[in-house]
């Protein structure tokens, strides 16, 4: 059916991790208990939620162009998949080193499962890329 | 190879004008001047941006204000931005250099800015007005040039000859 992707079972497993993982965390968000959402929740909180949800955004728009990219123009996948990589790793420094007096994410549970299995989609994330770099290299 | 041709080789050769299947020996790509000077502003654009916010933060410019850095965290945010801009930067000229993973080095760098800029706009928009402190605005209002930029530096990179 796709002629011309060749790749390794441990690729699809990789992109498997980073969808389930993208869709636990939009279900996470858009299943926010009530008291969350109390508007007198802290500063922190508040401005967590509003940043979550443009990121969420971008999420979202992503899970729905990584297969047309990934099919249709096989060629740039690997600079797609960099990049999501590169935010991905970009908003979780953000998160822990630079944003760390400003961000709080919710004290929920699969919210704080969701941020617990942050580095397991980083590094499926990194697998994907590097998989895509170094074998489009050998088949040059 | 007969005398004739060796001749002209030998002044092609002294006059610089070798033809360039001839002088691939030298194991070096020569990017076009339009990189050079792209690559040049890039440069300068982020140095000359973490340079004034060190100097702002080390209360070297007279007149400038520095308690809004305070409010929310802003000095730590802006301080670690300067700080991972600059590793950034570094591998950008690294990959450039080594003429190895430019594209990727610039992709990082985009996506970055991209975020750090999102961030911003999210986080600050609210205390925070363009026309405050215009010597910061001036940043915030070119960094789309500086993204322009660096999409373009990677658009014309050279990683082989092209003959080969």
């Amino acid at each position: 059916m796709y002629k011309g992707i060749e790749l390794t079972i441990s690729f699809w497993v990789a992109m498997s991790m980073s969808y389930a993982f993208c869709f636990s965390a939009l279900y996470a968000y858009a299943t926010l208990p009530d008291y969350l959402l109390d508007p007198n929740n802290t500063a922190q909180i508040k401005t967590t939620l509003k940043l979550s949800t443009i990121r969420l955004m971008i999420v979202s728009l992503a899970l729905i162009a990584y297969p047309i990219v990934l099919f249709k123009f096989f060629k740039y996948a690997k600079y797609v998949t960099v990049a999501l990589t590169s935010w991905a790793t970009t908003i979780y420094i953000d998160d822990y080193f630079v944003l760390v007096e400003i961000v709080e994410y919710p004290d929920s549970g699969l919210i704080s499962l969701v941020q617990l299995s942050r580095p397991i989609i980083i590094l499926s994330l990194i697998w994907m890329s590097f998989e895509l770099t170094f074998r489009s290299q050998t088949e040059v | 190879m007969n005398e004739k041709d060796t001749k002209n080789l030998e002044f092609a050769t002294i006059f610089g004008n070798t033809p360039s299947s001839q002088s691939k020996g030298k194991d070096h790509i020569v990017q076009s001047s339009t990189f050079r000077l792209i690559l040049s502003f890039i440069n300068l654009y982020a140095l000359i941006t973490i340079a004034l916010f060190f100097l702002i933060k080390g209360n070297l410019v007279a007149g400038v204000n520095t308690n809004f850095l305070d409010k929310e965290g802003f000095w730590h945010i802006l301080n670690s931005r300067a700080i991972i801009l600059l590793v950034l930067l570094v591998f950008l000229n690294a990959s450039a250099y080594c003429n190895y993973g430019f594209k990727y080095a610039c992709l990082v760098l985009i996506v970055y800015m991209l975020n750090s800029a999102i961030d911003n706009a999210v986080l600050f928009s609210g205390f925070m007005h363009l026309t405050d402190r215009p010597y910061l605005s001036a940043f915030t209002i070119t960094r789309p040039l500086f993204i322009i930029s660096l999409f373009w530096v990677m658009i014309i990179h050279k990683y082989k000859f092209k003959s080969d």
